[in-house]
């Protein structure tokens, strides 16, 4: 039997719950509001947090944008772009531009994001302080407290261990001078895209049932030492080897015809942007 | 035409997250408050922001005097429940309230706690008209140098709102909503400078 199901998937009171907590997280910048966290038709830790707040904002005259680790085609990409079209039917893009809601998992797109567009990030974990303190209470009475000393002590422990900060994602944050903040398991390449955004970014976390943000033109100040400053990961030197691409983030992989390491963009709509662009180019030299 | 409680709704909660976000910007929901065929005794478009988001989860406290009839009407519409001053997610200002009034509730509503700094009162406040006039001058997250607005509250009042908007995390958020179906917002992020009056 096929029933059809309401406009995009919620029920209108589970909507509003969202949305509330929203307002909330907005004028709380980093600050985690707790929410019901609906059950969704895939698994916790499979995106639920960021589908839900999409689900709970979108509207029919949205365009929306999902991507994976920076892909556009990856499943969980895919699968959640088709379960929002079906209850919605919003048009789906791949281009950053055209978009007005962008969820993501794990990136933020190369492609600078603008005053009308709303990033959505997927949280798999938000708690920066649970790493070191396993109580919800008590993460609550440090946040409440403004004691981070465990945080930036984790930070010292990696520099004493590999003489420098070891976070390879998901490098915890300072917002708006107050509260320290995951931003989600996105490079530190990606971290600096939060200061003084364009955008309006919310972060949700569905099995952990929480929901925050960075409102825009907000201070976000990555975790660092004076002597030991906070570094994006490096590109130097390496380009994309297909369009050819400098200071973007890149994969590394082999190539295994010649056993060579070789980089390619993370973001692939930006990378087919580019190589669509110079086929453009190329049809018009060989056509005058 | 009446309104649609999904779409409408949506394009109202986007203007408000819009506002929200971005302190001092003033959207407008005028054509769907056009559509609005309820006698009311509030302004159209207060009606819509509460029928938003408002429902039986949350309480609601109206300030005026003569507001049995709203209660009723926002009880029976939205099934969220009419608290005191001190219990209250949102507060409801209209337009024939008076300063003394305004200013005792805010000194007494909900502001958070460090725990849960959420726990504090959303107000909804009708304003005779909201503009881009430098009557405040709005700093803080969501404004890129500086914004301004008018709201037409007193000093007094946003004295009282800066006492309690001091301790941050701790404050209260306002949505201020005009006879035009315009809104902006003031959350307790931002900082609230009053241009003195030649």
């Amino acid at each position: 039997m096929k029933t059809n199901t309401h406009f995009a998937f919620f029920d209108e009171g589970s909507k509003k719950e969202i949305r509330r907590a929203i307002l909330k997280a907005v004028a709380i910048p980093g600050y985690q509001v707790p929410f019901a966290s609906r059950e969704m038709p895939i698994a916790r830790g499979w995106g639920t947090g960021g589908l839900q707040i999409t689900l709970s904002i979108i509207g029919k005259q949205d365009v929306l944008k999902v991507i994976d680790q920076g892909a556009d085609e990856s499943v969980n990409a895919v699968s959640i772009k088709k379960l929002v079209q079906a209850t919605t039917g919003v048009k789906l893009t791949e281009r950053t531009q055209e978009s007005s809601i962008i969820q993501s998992r794990h990136r933020i797109p190369e492609v600078a994001l603008t005053e009308g567009q709303i990033l959505v990030l997927q949280v798999p974990m938000p708690e920066p302080l649970r790493p070191y303190e396993a109580k919800e209470y008590q993460t609550k009475i440090l946040h409440s407290e403004e004691d981070y000393s465990g945080a930036w002590l984790m930070l010292f422990e990696q520099i004493m261990k590999y003489g420098q900060t070891a976070t390879g994602a998901d490098h915890p944050v300072y917002v708006n001078n107050r509260y320290v903040m995951a931003p989600s398991p996105i490079p530190r390449f990606d971290n600096p895209k939060m200061h003084q955004s364009e955008a309006l970014i919310l972060l949700g976390a569905g099995r952990e049932k929480k929901i925050y943000a960075v409102p825009p033109y907000t201070d976000v100040a990555s975790l660092a030492f004076d002597d030991y400053p906070f570094a994006v990961e490096s590109f130097e030197g390496k380009h994309c080897h297909l369009c050819g691409a400098t200071n973007v983030f890149m994969d590394e992989l082999i190539d295994h015809s010649t056993g060579e390491t070789i980089y390619q963009c993370n973001d692939t709509s930006y990378c087919m942007e580019r190589l669509n662009a110079n086929v453009e180019a190329e049809v018009e030299e060989n056509h005058v | 035409m009446a309104i649609d409680q999904v779409h409408d709704m949506q394009q109202v909660y986007r203007k408000l997250l819009q506002s929200m976000s971005r302190p001092g910007t003033i959207s407008s929901i005028r054509e769907i408050a056009e559509r609005v065929e309820y006698k009311l005794p509030c302004y159209r478009a207060t009606f819509l922001s509460v029928m938003t988001l408002l429902d039986a989860e949350v309480t609601f406290h109206i300030l005026s005097e003569k507001n049995q009839e709203l209660i009723e009407k926002i009880s029976e519409y939205t099934l969220a429940k009419y608290a005191a001053i001190t219990e209250a997610d949102f507060v409801i200002v209209l337009q024939d309230d008076t300063e003394a009034s305004i200013i005792e509730a805010m000194e007494r509503c909900k502001n958070g706690n460090l725990l849960d700094p959420q726990h504090s009162a959303t107000w909804i406040i009708e304003s005779p008209l909201i503009a881009k006039e430098a009557e405040l001058t709005l700093t803080g997250p969501g404004i890129k140098q500086e914004a301004q607005l008018q709201v037409g509250l007193t000093p007094e009042i946003w004295q009282t709102r800066n006492e309690r908007a001091s301790e941050y995390p701790l404050g209260i958020d306002f949505i201020f909503i005009d006879e035009q179906a315009q809104l902006a917002c003031v959350p307790r992020t931002t900082s609230v400078v009053i241009l003195e009056v030649e």
